[in-house]
């Protein structure tokens, strides 16, 4: 028994140096760039960089189109499936797991041959075209887990239940969608929101092909050309993962107390 | 008030209109799937079968089998095993620490939480992560030089290699590991253990008999899903070794930005060897969970 | 001495003592229930006995041998746990064999050996079954024949049949019943029904909060009840509360009426409070019943519980609930129906507790 607990401390050290060394190292690395001495010259420097501003802002943007035009999507068809169309269950989720199977390097791949500008739908063709097919694409991307939240939320509160009671007020389909079901859903939304975020804010394989100045193809750029800096870059980075997943262990511990208050 | 459609649905019209309904409903995220996801990826598979006339040919798949692209993909193949078995391996210890080693919960809790933003921290950050520590001038490559006079570099060691770029994923695939296996080990029932013991069995035993063999198809299972999320990853290899390191995704980037191989349909046929891996890898996982999940009922 | 003896044990974990001074001794053969609420430490003391806890104090031995330093490996103890516990990943036959091939036998005798469980417990057809193919009574039963399998010198029974619907509940206790019987087996059984202790036992031990509040024979425990508790757990029952009348005539009154008992009301005065208890199913409504006491009341309410009908009436502020059989010859009683319940004096037990 002492011997397993000692095994088992073992194995968190052995975890703890391996997944905190890379991140000491990388602070360290990026408080280096003055040689008399440790300072942020390298985050003031990150930070000063028009391009940073820009891909940055460019991201985020993108990040919200997602979450916005993919949960227009998802919510309403994992409603639909679960009230009206059930036995679709097992198709409609295997196709939204997909994206794990075929790597985005392959489907974007198929994007710039399918919608070239030859194409009869030459979204490649203009800035606005490809802006719309990044934001496609990040939606797919992000549809594994986006549904998986969302379709979770909806286990939790019986939908067909909460359906057939607004139907009996008189509520119509738009009502009964975007006031009980939204609202009800809410943590699942943002717990998908929030993922959604962490990978559309360091995508590079979509952006990079799409030739779009995103957060990603930026790191990239700067990686390959400048010392101190992609280490700064890197712990902002892990600051928005974190940020991101703290928000969605926040965002499902409130779906927790959710209907105790309802 | 509608409902859901029963076999008597069929013959009324009323309730026909209703399934028009019902099916119209979902019509949004279909097209969407379609165009943006199905399409795309068959438009590459059906490519891979004709040359760029427009003939159909097994040419380009023939053609993956040149040394170029066969060293592609089994270094691709060798990063991927390595990293997922290393992955698998290592989170399994720690998923089993957590959950049955007797730790404080403040332990579970912290490496749950680190593995969810771990297992998501992966592309360019990660590289550099890795570079400003394991790189030439890396954190842990001076410590190791100055304090114990050990060059790593000259023992061969190349952060921009197969061992450096398999390290590095671990990064994502231990983290991965854990958050899957963690609910599979807390399914493993007390009693299992204890049904066993009271029987006679020595500890060894029970693992051997009882618990490995419940666990196998969620830890094979995960592994692969390790194997196929590595072997579509691009971004960090690409970060960390530019294009030094020829991986398959790798060179599916350079033949898409400069079409390297002068044939675009040649590049069609490493797309859908891709699809093929991470396919089969992904087919065989989810028929190993339905296993693993068939248990834990 | 006896073949299971448990002297003086006791239990706790951290601050919280789960068993006091438990002292029991079950002799060989013997089928002894352990009957009590959720919490009340029987579950305990069965892992003590099994080897998965520790008593904090006290000895424990079987066939006069000391069962503290051995592990539950090394206890030759059969168990069956409320929730199965078949080993998933193994068929009928290879659950069954499990604790006889970890002990190095030979297969022709582990072969043997499973075809005979299963024979006893009627599955033989299902050898190649996985346990997620079966019923829960069916996997109950493989569950019994495993832990038979290795031939322990006790079996340890943890509320197998909670877990069963309600029929296979009752057909399960009954095989268990006579495969005990049959074998010969020393059996420890724990279990909240208490139907389920009554109808199987040879003993029942009546635990409450950590201490055995009865031991006896289930006649004994249903009938002679030593505490309140005991008599409030076993079967339903009425706690009449009464008023001493005459203690010298042992007379009592309840609501407006007075009774006699049969038991000396030995150290009360008049005008103390005793409680009394009445099982519901002691009297009688007919006029030609047996009985040397009666009470009149009040019906309050009537309830059709299909073979028998669960009326409640009220006797001057007291309200005593009865049953009597369903016979479709006559009309239950209505509510507002004076009537007057006639019973045995010794039926009413005077609770000192």
């Amino acid at each position: 028994m002492n011997l397993q607990r000692f095994g088992a401390w073992g194995a968190i050290l052995v975890g703890a140096v391996y997944f905190l060394v890379p991140l000491i190292g990388t602070l360290e690395f990026s408080l280096r760039m003055r040689r008399d001495g440790y300072s942020l010259d390298a985050y003031r420097s990150v930070f000063s960089d028009s391009q940073f501003h820009q891909t940055f802002g460019y991201s985020m943007l993108m990040a919200l189109l997602t979450i916005v035009f993919g949960m227009l999507l998802v919510v309403p068809t994992a409603y639909w499936v679960r009230l009206r169309l059930p036995q679709m269950r097992q198709v409609v989720e295997f196709i939204t797991l997909l994206p794990l199977v075929i790597p985005a390097i392959v489907i974007v791949f198929g994007y710039l041959r399918m919608y070239n500008s030859s194409s009869i739908l030459p979204l490649t063709g203009s800035v606005t075209g490809t802006n719309i097919l990044l934001v496609l694409s990040y939606i797919t991307l992000s549809l594994p887990y986006m549904y998986r939240a969302v379709d979770t939320a909806m286990r939790a509160i019986d939908v067909r239940t909460l359906t057939e009671a607004a139907e009996s007020l008189g509520a119509g389909w738009g009502t009964i969608l975007f006031r009980c079901i939204f609202p009800n859903v809410m943590s699942g939304v943002l717990s998908g929101a929030f993922i959604t975020l962490a990978i559309v804010m360091g995508e590079f394989t979509m952006a990079a092909l799409l030739n779009r100045p995103a957060f990603g193809p930026y790191l990239q750029l700067v990686g390959a050309n400048k010392a101190y800096e992609p280490s700064a870059l890197a712990v902002i980075a892990f600051a928005i993962t974190w940020l991101s997943m703290g928000l969605l262990n926040l965002a499902t511990r409130f779906s927790k107390i959710a209907p105790a208050r309802a | 008030m509608s409902t859901v459609s029963t076999p008597i649905a069929a013959t009324n019209p009323a309730l026909d209109k209703d399934r028009m309904v019902d099916w119209l409903g979902i019509a949004p995220f279909m097209i969407f799937a379609v165009l943006f996801l199905i399409a795309p990826t068959l438009y590459l598979v059906v490519g891979a079968f004709f040359t760029p006339d427009g003939a159909l040919t097994f040419r380009n798949i023939a053609d993956l089998f040149t040394p170029g692209i066969l060293s592609a993909y089994w270094i691709s193949i060798r990063v991927s095993v390595a990293s997922a078995l290393g992955g698998a391996l290592i989170g399994f210890f720690l998923a089993w620490a957590v959950v049955l080693g007797g730790l404080p919960t403040w332990v579970r809790s912290g490496l749950l939480t680190f593995s969810g933003v771990a297992s998501n921290f992966a592309g360019v950050p990660l590289a550099f992560a890795f570079l400003a520590t394991l790189g030439r001038t890396g954190l842990v490559t001076v410590l190791l030089r100055d304090i114990f006079g050990f060059n790593l570099y000259g023992t061969g060691f190349n952060l921009l290699s197969f061992l450096g770029l398999t390290i590095t994923y671990m990064y994502f695939q231990i983290p991965l590991m854990v958050l899957i296996l963690t609910p599979a080990l807390d399914g493993m029932k007390k009693e299992w253990r204890e049904a066993a013991e009271v029987l006679g069995a020595s500890n060894r035993q029970y693992w051997t008999m009882v618990a490995l063999p419940i666990l196998w198809p969620s830890l094979l299972g995960t592994a692969l899903l390790l194997f196929a999320n590595a072997f579509g990853a691009i971004a960090t290899a690409f970060a960390l070794t530019g294009s030094s390191l020829n991986i398959v995704p790798i060179l599916l980037y350079a033949q898409i930005r400069g079409d390297v191989l002068h044939n675009a349909n040649l590049g069609y046929a490493i797309a859908l060897g891709m699809i093929v891996i991470t396919g089969v890898s992904n087919i065989l996982y989810l028929m190993l969970r339905m296993r693993a999940e068939r248990w834990q009922k | 001495m006896s073949f299971l003896t448990l002297q003086n044990i006791q239990k706790s974990f951290g601050p919280v003592q789960v068993v006091h001074n438990f002292d029991m001794a079950i002799e060989k053969g013997e089928f002894v229930s352990f009957l009590g609420p959720s919490g009340c430490g029987k579950t305990t003391i069965l892992r003590m006995i099994a080897g998965f806890e520790k008593p904090s104090g006290g000895t424990l031995t079987i066939a006069g041998k000391d069962q503290r330093p051995l592990k539950p490996n090394q206890r030759n103890i059969g168990m069956v746990f409320q929730a199965y516990a078949l080993f998933p990943n193994m068929t009928v036959h290879d659950n069954v064999a499990f604790g006889l091939k970890v002990a190095g036998k030979a297969k022709a005798e582990i072969d043997a050996r499973v075809k005979e469980m299963l024979a006893l417990i009627r599955l033989d057809h299902l050898a190649d079954r996985f346990p997620y193919q079966m019923s829960g009574g069916q996997q109950q039963r493989v569950a019994l024949a495993r832990a038979l399998a290795v031939k322990p010198q006790l079996l340890l029974l943890d509320e197998p049949l909670s877990a069963l619907d309600a029929k296979i509940r009752v057909s399960l206790r009954e095989e268990i019943r006579l495969i005990q019987q049959k074998l010969g087996i020393t059996t420890v059984f724990v279990t909240h029904d208490q139907e389920e202790a009554l109808s199987i036992s040879d003993r029942i031990v009546v635990m409450n909060a950590g201490k055995a509040d009865q031991i006896g024979t289930p006649f004994e425990i249903y009938n002679a009840p030593a505490t309140r508790f005991v008599a409030s757990f076993v079967g339903t029952l009425n706690i009449i509360e009464a008023k001493v009348v005459d203690p010298a005539a042992n007379r009592v009154s309840i609501g407006n009426q007075d009774v006699t008992l049969k038991q000396p009301l030995t150290g009360f005065k008049a005008g103390d409070t005793v409680s009394l208890a009445l099982r519901p199913e002691a009297g009688s409504l007919a006029q030609s019943a047996p009985g040397d006491t009666a009470l009149t009341g009040k019906v309050v309410s009537a309830h059709f519980l299909g073979s028998v009908i669960r009326t409640r009436m009220d006797v001057g502020g007291v309200t005593i609930s009865f049953d009597m059989f369903n016979s479709p010859g006559t009309t239950p009683p209505q509510a507002g129906d004076i009537v007057t319940l006639r019973f045995q004096a010794a039926d009413l037990l005077l609770i000192r507790d």
